[in-house]
């Protein structure tokens, strides 16, 4: 790796650090990040005979989707209408970095909120293999952080970056069996499905808890997703790039 | 690098946004060392002229290049020379003065064992070492105009750039930030200024470009354009009592125009002596006392007005008016 490699990822963690030090407690993360996923789980939880290891997967998944994607609807969008944006790129570092850097904070928020509700629900669901969920859940955080910054680079504002963002998450939800099966979804849906991110999130997840695994599908389902992250990681710097021409 | 006495180096600089040509076909030099002003009214292009050079946004046509690293080519480079205090808010509001100043020396690679005694040497210099351990939300804007100074400087730049550094202060801060800039470039930082306070641009830069409509009306030193303005003289002249006699004024032979200035009314003329005869004239007739007459040297404000065609306390105000609305 080249020394201006190191430089850039070496910056990308201090923005993340940044970011994690301004953002994580902000009232709209916590809103978005605690409440959303749990309102939705009970939702479609109460008054229904749950499948504990069907549900919690998609309650986890959901939980680093909403917690992640919190984060960037709120702190690029608010850095770049204040100016404070503008510090990152008068810096010595490439635009990709500064992208990557936003994208690890967004990735800490997810993860630990997942983790946190794999905890909460842990004593009420099956046992998960613990390293594989905890794998899962990492790599769904980075992804959906890089789709929430995909999602929030357009925008200057937050109030013009969170409503398309929440409207296309809460479709995701539906769209992606958080809570129905895909099984049970017409053939057309399903083939939409399987385009998303999120689906391979779940399907990861659930093949964690849900006993003898299939390390294939597995590997499949968590390569599907570091390809999604990486593409919509280039895809918020080239949007970040039109819009500082 | 090229040429190590150029610092700054623009040739055919462009920017387009849709229909609006905010800079167009600007070229300019800017020495190593040198104390750089860039002057205008509103909407002329300095700011977008700075966010060009410091890479937040980019040239639609045209090179520039910082010490030598072209900007388009070689950004990472070119940006660890300069530093940026712009006139929107650089420092996080959320975070501490000392953090942010830590933050920028990481973000620029100040090594881990002199981040923290720079971090505190600039902030002794800019006022803020008692105030280290507040959030910078709790700051006055020339508090915080002071802190943006210390960040942009936590890596030694050789050039620093400022972005109508002083606007909005208090004569105090404003005075602060001033003797911050020339000591900095005593010391041989690069300045690149731009500010619409003329005074300002007098008292501290050595070269002066003067921008309006996005291209450069001229360049040269403070003293040169100067006497470049020096076909209209000004008469400057105070009565014992006369808040209104501005308009009368203006109606004397030879006069073009007359602005107030405080308790004096300037008279812009070619020939004094053919105008101060018709002042005094002017002053029996109405039953004014002259309390004293003046023929003033030009001054830069002069040379402004006659190039851009515009008063500079208008260019104040609506600078101003732009940061309040900015909120």
């Amino acid at each position: 790796m080249s020394k201006a490699w190191v430089e850039d990822l070496e910056r990308a963690v201090y923005i993340a650090e940044k970011d994690v030090r301004i953002y994580f407690l902000k009232g709209p993360n916590l809103i978005f990040g605690l409440l959303l996923p749990v309102s939705l789980f009970l939702a479609f939880s109460i008054g229904r005979t749950v499948d504990l290891a069907f549900a919690v997967p998609g309650l986890v998944a959901i939980a680093s989707f909403f917690g992640a994607g919190a984060i960037q609807a709120i702190a690029l969008p608010l850095e770049r209408r204040t100016g404070t944006f503008n510090t990152l790129l008068t810096a010595p570092i490439s635009l990709f970095a500064i992208v990557l850097g936003k994208a690890l904070a967004g990735f800490f928020y997810g993860a630990i909120l997942s983790l946190a509700y794999t905890a909460i629900m842990l004593p009420f669901s099956p046992l998960p293999n613990l390293p594989l969920f905890f794998v899962g859940i990492l790599v769904s955080s980075f992804l959906f952080s890089a789709f929430g910054l995909f999602l929030s680079a357009p925008f200057r504002d937050i109030p013009e970056a969170m409503p398309p963002a929440t409207v296309v998450r809460i479709a995701l939800v539906f769209l992606c069996g958080v809570f129905i099966p895909l099984a049970s979804a017409p053939t057309f849906l399903q083939a939409v499905a399987y385009l998303l991110p999120l689906t391979y999130s779940v399907d990861a997840l659930r093949q964690a808890m849900g006993g003898p695994i299939n390390v294939e599908m597995f590997l499949f389902n968590l390569g599907v997703q570091l390809l999604f992250s990486v593409l919509l990681l280039v895809a918020a710097t080239k949007v970040l790039e039109r819009s500082i021409k | 690098m090229n040429n190590i006495e150029t610092a700054i180096k623009v040739q055919d600089l462009t920017k387009r946004y849709l229909n609006i040509l905010a800079v167009d076909h600007v070229s300019f030099e800017v020495y190593r060392g040198a104390f750089f002003g860039f002057l205008g009214p509103n909407g002329a292009g300095k700011t977008t002229t700075i966010n060009m050079l410091t890479g937040v946004t980019k040239a639609t046509s045209g090179t520039a290049s910082i010490l030598g690293y072209d900007l388009a080519k070689e950004p990472v480079k070119a940006k660890t020379h300069i530093g940026v205090v712009p006139d929107t808010q650089s420092v996080y509001d959320e975070m501490t003065a000392w953090k942010n100043t830590i933050f920028s020396a990481k973000l620029h690679g100040v090594p881990n064992d002199k981040r923290e005694s720079r971090a505190e040497e600039l902030l002794r210099t800019v006022g803020l070492f008692d105030r280290r351990n507040d959030r910078v939300s709790t700051f006055s804007r020339g508090m915080k105009k002071r802190l943006m100074v210390a960040v942009a400087l936590v890596h030694e730049p050789d050039i620093l750039f400022l972005d109508e550094p002083t606007t909005g202060l208090d004569v105090q801060s404003a005075r602060q930030v001033r003797g911050l800039m020339r000591e900095l470039n005593k010391s041989g930082t690069t300045i690149f200024l731009t500010t619409h306070y003329l005074e300002e641009a007098d008292l501290c830069c050595q070269l002066i470009a003067i921008i309006a409509e996005g291209k450069i009306l001229i360049e040269d030193t403070p003293e040169k354009l100067k006497i470049s303005s020096q076909a209209e003289q000004v008469v400057e002249v105070s009565f014992d009592h006369a808040s209104d006699a501005a308009d009368k004024l203006k109606h004397l032979n030879n006069v073009r125009d007359v602005v107030s200035a405080g308790d004096k009314f300037r008279l812009y003329v070619e020939d004094p002596s053919e105008v101060l005869p018709l002042v005094f004239d002017f002053a029996k007739e109405n039953n004014l006392k002259v309390v004293s007459i003046n023929t003033l040297k030009p001054t830069l404000e002069d040379a402004f007005v006659k190039l851009t065609g515009m008063r500079p306390e208008i260019m104040s105000i609506e600078k101003e008016q732009t940061k309040l609305n900015r909120g």
